[in-house]
């Protein structure tokens, strides 16, 4: 594989922005996706959290959250593919003096075009939503999430307490969803002015039974559906769910899974009631199951699932794929990449029919982001 | 005051290694302060050893004149116009 340090993607082209513990990472294709080119890689040594891709009227934009152990996280920015990034002297997502907090990193980064043509959402550890009007440059705190009344019932997971998940309605400007591990899902109908949590049906496994939509919940991922922007995929961290009313109520849809466990959740990007899952053995053992790497597919919003595992490792695979390490592209038919701990990035260009390998020997990957270049 | 800093922070500093801030032989302030003061001429400096609370950044050694100012008073102790501050990414592993 060419390593340059130059990207110049033409449209129709397919780059896949990989964020590793270490740096990150560009990948450049063509429509067919058989070759990849890397360039990067960027931030090195620094752990790069989230990315997002802003195709807007005034060029793309490439944001990704960069966060150096000693100096601190930042939302930083490229114009041009990576060869020159924007950092803020001052750095660009604070919480206020008085919340007592301060900025662990960034967990998510999502444009919202729908709200504002420049506007780019950041969710953050410890738990916060920060708003972007000028296409991720500076952010502000949405402070009715910050001062939720239940925030003081939040609690940390492993990776601390971050929200990581972040859903602007793909029709409604005032409708934003978010998932917090660990507190579960939130949703603002109002432009973030209140949130509501929304975890109804979903099991909780780490407190009581008599409090099933409070307490410790944590989701993990979710992603809309292709077509029903009421409909959304939720991978728990006990469950698999599916909300066909915007997140008031949960179904369980894990039946036909090996296991309820995982973290990433992929929606086709324009089928809709497709989703794809990568089960891993379990909460106490983060990796796949029996060491056989297979990605589940569902073409009928969660009644059934089949396994895809054509050119996936099948024998001594023991890596975990983290929540924000799978993701799609555009086209027709979609491709589909997700990067592993262990430094491995897949490739599928049908639809996770079949799968092979475009790098072995990353950093541990903690995102990717796949676009098809307008 | 002189400030040395490590290689990583100086594209916040034009890439000096040394910047001096002075200031009146009676004055003494603690380096936390100090630090915002030269947020005001350095905001790259100000923001990579500070977080927004105003705390020294957990991985990031601050010395004054050749102590660790974890081990005197944090961003508590005090500086005067004649100190030497170097700061120091920690040995973090990782």
């Amino acid at each position: 594989m060419e390593n340059t340090e130059r990207i110049t993607p033409h449209a129709g082209d397919v780059i896949l922005i990989v964020g590793t513990v270490k740096g990150a990472f560009i990948f450049h294709g063509d429509r067919d996706r058989r070759q990849f080119r890397i360039a990067g890689p960027y931030f090195k040594g620094q752990a790069i959290f989230s990315t997002a891709y802003l195709p807007a009227r005034s060029g793309p934009r490439i944001l990704v959250s960069n966060k150096s152990e000693h100096w601190g996280a930042v939302v930083s920015w490229s114009d041009d593919f990576g060869a020159r990034w924007h950092e803020p002297a001052d750095g660009n997502l604070k919480f206020p003096a008085a919340s007592g907090l301060s900025l662990n990193s960034v967990w998510a980064l999502e444009a919202a075009p729908l709200i504002g043509a420049d506007v780019v959402l950041a969710g953050a550890d410890p738990a916060a939503l920060f708003r972007s009007d000028d296409r991720g440059e500076s952010f502000r705190p949405v402070n009715s999430l910050l001062n939720h009344p239940e925030r003081p019932y939040w609690v940390p997971g492993f990776g601390g307490l971050c929200l990581h998940t972040i859903l602007p309605d793909p029709h409604d400007p005032r409708r934003i969803i978010v998932g917090i591990s660990a507190a579960g899902v939130y949703r603002s109908d109002d432009g973030g002015e209140s949130w509501t949590r929304r975890n109804k049906g979903v099991r909780i496994d780490a407190g009581p039974p008599h409090a099933p939509h409070f307490g410790p919940q944590c989701a993990h991922k979710m992603r809309y559906d292709a077509k029903n922007p009421a409909r959304i995929y939720l991978q728990n961290h006990p469950g698999v769910y599916r909300s066909d009313d915007g997140g008031d109520s949960w179904i369980d849809i894990a039946k036909g899974l090996p296991s309820e466990f995982g973290f990433p959740l992929v929606a086709h990007p324009s089928r809709a009631d497709t989703a794809y899952l990568i089960p891993l053995a379990s909460d106490q053992f983060r990796v796949p199951l029996d060491g056989s790497t297979k990605v589940w597919r569902t073409r009928d919003a969660g009644a059934s699932w089949e396994p895809l595992s054509n050119g996936l490792p099948q024998r001594d695979a023991y890596f975990s794929v983290l929540r924000d390490a799978f993701a799609a592209d555009s086209l027709d038919p979609a491709g589909l990449y997700f990067g592993t701990r262990g430094g491995q990035l897949f490739a599928s260009a049908d639809e996770g029919e079949s799968w092979r390998s475009i790098a072995d020997w990353l950093p541990a990957v903690l995102c990717v982001k796949a676009v098809a270049v307008a | 005051m002189r400030f040395h800093l490590p290689s990583a922070l100086r594209q916040w500093a034009g890439g000096n290694e040394i910047i001096e801030m002075p200031l009146a032989p009676d004055v003494r302030l603690a380096i936390g302060e100090a630090f915002m003061m030269l947020g005001h001429h350095y905001p790259g400096i100000r923001q990579r050893v500070l977080d927004e609370q105003n705390n020294i950044r957990r991985h990031v050694n601050v010395f004054v004149n050749g102590e660790n100012v974890r081990f005197l008073e944090g961003g508590a102790t005090l500086v005067t116009h004649d100190s030497e501050v170097w700061i120091y990414p920690a040995l973090s592993g990782g």
